[in-house]
């Protein structure tokens, strides 16, 4: 047991040096600002927050919609501040707090804009909130708002790493599944359209390069985190890592994820080498920050317990997550249960199409909707395969026309009543063996109430 | 590597394979190194490149751009019709005119679904098909002799569908509608305009194309930016979401469904008046010829001798596209000639068999609306080409 026990207080209670975390919080600030940058440059704030009338929410979390232009510009000009008092480490924890509440409001919004790599940054920025950061190189210290620290306690990094770990290693168990491991799907379909990629290109045409790629990069995801945290093989897992996220860069549109994780995972280094970096950026004097008053190392410093609890409430959750999806019956990837939040990374293929319908009153007359008069083509996209989204759209529809009265183009006047019935025909095509139904077309859609249960309106795959 | 040493690198270790152990191979019929001995699949099928630059350069050179000229050679010769209709409006000038504006039209629908590129930059299909025409607008700029054609807001009073109303007018026989001719100049005029209007346009494009076709083939914006093919603003994904736009909303929306009153509200009553060519009649025809020429696009055939060459099929079938067991190749066209049939069963204009013969049109509909999945969610998922008009990122 004081084995155990040495080795808790080793991982969270011991004195470590601060070089890392002060380069994790500089190079995190960096990226956002970029992201966040590239994101408004790329008139998505636009396109994705003013465009659409209709916001798919999250359980739980309706409350939440978009702020009137141009406030949600006004927003993500708050983050890129946020970004560059991060950067600088001045008003540290203020920043950390509001970035955190800005960026995971703004994910809040609408799930058709739901990505991984986002919702680990919201993770990132809260654990950054709890750690003093900004208590070495940084404004805080210069202008002595905070006390300099030259160590901190381990826990106050390894629960960077921690989390970090936890993304490699769900990401590589999730694609423990039949389709990724036997069937090398669904970079088997991907790669096909690669082959002018350069140099490796001509090997995409051959089945067992999709294969390999599969097994590879699900080992890699397992066992990355481990192999980094040993000091013997960091240097050549940093590289296999560096080159994987590179090349999954090159190969898919999926923005700055892969450079969220080549910078985050320089963190796993010693102190040597956050060192040098630092002693690299003060050179050209950037940031110097000796005069401040050093505090004394306390090696009793008092973890608050409210905050051991909140830790441990976190990582415990960050453990259910993932695994939640076994709660549910039915093929993951076809129903979708359980499916975000899970670290599951370019896992499928699947593509729906949908058309709903409402009924009229005690009649059996029905009328199309044009999902193009409420849903951008992403929202609809999106909509079309992920069962929850079908049915917040169907609510959606049913709301907007209760207690209306319609009138035909034959004069014909219809009341809809206090809950119009909706009912949808949608098929969808899972890594490409055809569309099939999807979900069953008789069922009134907005009699069903949203919540975590399952969805038995969803058809079984048929394979 | 090129394709020769992956061949040889192939039939080396074929051999080699082949001596060792005499059971395991290829065995896709589909793949280069296919081995007819072997029982045993060892994941080492080697397939031949997909040659996307061949693809491209068949669909350019073989369909898009003679159907373009094609197009533009009918319009040139309309012009010259409506030239002589207007010095000398009698019967036999009308009834030339009203016979090149429908070969115009019939060739329209070969080019309809092209609209990515020059012709997307300038609206060509709103330009030049919409409907139905708004004939108040239209007569109130014939009687005030004032227009500009120009405007987007004219494009419902231009284009082939106002010629189908200027030439067969609503309850005026030929010799009324040439005495409307003779005493009218504005009428004249407006005719003239629309027709030269038709021509600046198809003009623009076609010139367009003498230098947009390098880009085209060589997929110019994707080179310039990353090595995603297929993403957004390839070639691929240009002409995959046109057909798919074009298809949905222009064919089986708006030559069927629309007018047989699918989006009519809950009573489904028929909209006649909504067909295309209303006032000719001539609706049945045309819906022909662009499920034919659609058909003939996607199977990259060549617009003027039927030559079948790449095509989007062999696409899907190098991807070993499936749907219900099924080749999708396959499946897309027996639902091809399954909507020709049905479509061949329609005797009238549409806007009559809609009302008369509706159980037809509404089996020709659903027929319609069945290949919509299958080009938009198997066709574009198996060719990596995203259904969006969005830029996003995934994950």
């Amino acid at each position: 047991m004081t084995g155990i026990n040495k080795w808790i207080t080793h991982l969270t209670k011991n004195q470590v040096s601060i070089y890392p975390l002060v380069v994790f919080r500089i190079v995190f600030g960096i990226l956002m600002f970029f992201s966040t940058l590239r994101f408004i440059l790329k008139g998505w704030v636009h396109d994705l927050y003013e465009v659409p009338t209709y916001f798919f929410t999250y359980y739980g979390f309706d409350w939440v919609s978009p702020l009137p232009n141009p406030f949600m510009y006004v927003l993500f000009l708050l983050l890129l501040i946020t970004c560059i008092f991060i950067i600088f480490g001045l008003f540290y924890r203020a920043n950390t707090v509001l970035f955190f509440i800005i960026f995971t409001y703004i994910e809040l919004i609408d799930k058709t804009n739901y990505l991984n790599h986002y919702y680990f940054i919201s993770l990132i920025s809260l654990l950054l909130i709890l750690i003093p950061a900004n208590s070495y190189f940084s404004l805080d210290v210069y202008f002595g708002i905070c006390k300099r620290k030259k160590t901190i306690q381990a826990w106050q990094i390894n629960i960077i790493k921690l989390q970090i770990g936890l993304v490699y290693f769900f990401a590589g168990i999730s694609k423990l599944n039949y389709h990724w491991l036997l069937e090398a799907q669904p970079l088997i379909n991907w790669l096909k359209h690669q082959s002018d990629f350069p140099v490796i290109g001509k090997l995409f045409l051959y089945d067992f390069t999709a294969y390999l790629f599969s097994w590879v990069s699900a080992i890699f995801d397992i066992f990355i985190f481990f192999l980094l945290i040993d000091k013997r093989s960091r240097w050549i897992s940093y590289f296999v890592a560096f080159v994987f996220h590179i090349m999954t860069a090159i190969m898919f549109p999926i923005g700055v994820f892969p450079y969220v994780m080549i910078a985050s995972t320089l963190i796993f280094f010693n102190d040597n080498f956050h060192k040098k970096i630092i002693y690299f950026i003060s050179k050209y004097g950037l940031l110097n920050s000796s005069k401040s008053i050093e505090e004394k190392n306390n090696y009793q410093t008092k973890t608050n317990s409210v905050l051991k609890f909140f830790l441990i409430g976190f990582f415990t959750l960050q453990l259910f997550l993932p695994l939640r999806f076994m709660l549910y019956p039915g093929k993951l990837f076809w129903t979708e249960q359980g499916y975000r939040f899970s670290w599951r990374v370019m896992l499928i293929e699947k593509a729906g199409y949908s058309q709903f319908y409402i009924h009229e009153p005690k009649m059996d007359r029905k009328m199309l909707i044009q999902n193009r008069d409420y849903l951008t083509p992403q929202q609809e996209k999106m909509m079309s395969t992920q069962p929850d989204m079908i049915l917040q759209y169907a609510h959606f529809l049913s709301k907007t026309f209760k207690d209306s009265c319609l009138v035909e183009s034959n004069g014909e006047i219809i009341k809809m009543g206090r809950n119009p019935k909706i009912t949808a025909d949608i098929t969808v095509s899972l890594f490409n063996k055809g569309s099939r139904k999807f979900i069953d077309s008789e069922k009134n859609l907005s009699e069903i109430k949203r919540g975590f249960g399952n969805k038995e309106w969803i058809l079984d795959y048929e394979d | 590597m090129n394709t020769r040493f992956l061949k040889f690198l192939y039939i080396f270790s074929a051999l080699l394979i082949i001596q060792s152990c005499k059971k395991s191979g290829c065995t896709d019929p589909n793949a280069l190194n296919y081995d007819i001995d072997a029982q045993k699949d060892d994941n080492g099928c080697l397939y031949e490149d997909y040659d996307k630059l061949s693809l491209l350069t068949n669909l350019a050179d073989n369909y898009i751009i003679p159907s373009l000229d094609a197009y533009k050679s009918k319009i040139i010769t309309l012009n010259i019709h409506v030239d002589s209709f207007i010095e000398n409006p009698n019967i036999s000038n009308l009834t030339l005119l009203r016979t090149n504006w429908e070969e115009a039209l019939l060739n329209w629908q070969d080019i309809g679904f092209l609209d990515f590129g020059p012709s997307e930059y300038i609206l060509l299909r709103k330009q030049t098909n919409t409907f139905p025409i708004d004939t108040t607008e239209l007569n109130n700029f014939i009687t005030l002799a004032d227009w500009n054609l120009d405007y987007a807001s004219s494009y419902d009073s231009k284009g082939l569908q106002a010629l189908d109303y200027l030439l067969f007018k609503p309850g005026h026989l030929e010799s009324e509608l040439i005495t409307y001719f003779q005493n009218n100049t504005n009428a004249k005029n407006y005719l003239k305009a629309v027709a030269e209007d038709l021509n600046q346009n198809i003009n623009y494009v076609t010139n367009q194309w003498v230098t947009y076709r390098e880009d085209f083939i060589n997929d110019f914006e994707v080179t310039q930016s990353n090595f995603s093919t297929n993403s957004q603003g390839s070639s691929i994904s240009n002409i995959i979401n046109a057909l798919c736009l074009h298809y949905e909303f222009y064919v089986r929306r708006g030559k069927v469904g629309l007018p047989l009153g699918v989006f009519n509200g809950f009573s489904q009553l028929e909209l006649p008046e909504l067909v295309e060519c209303y006032y000719s009649g001539k609706s049945t025809q045309n819906l022909v010829r662009s499920i034919n020429s659609l058909r003939k696009y996607v199977t990259g055939s060549s617009y003027l001798n039927n030559d079948n060459g790449l095509g989007l099929d062999d696409y899907m079938d190098f991807v070993n596209a499936e749907q219900s067991t099924q080749q999708l190749s396959t499946v897309i066209d027996n639902q091809f000639l399954t909507i020709l049939d049905e479509v061949n069963n329609i005797n009238g204009p549409l806007s009559e068999e809609i009302i008369n013969n509706k159980s037809q049109i509404t089996q020709t509909y659903q027929e319609l609306q069945q290949l919509v999945p299958y080009i938009k969610v198997d066709m574009t998922s198996a060719l990596g080409v995203l259904i969006t008009y969005q830029d996003n990122d995934g994950d």
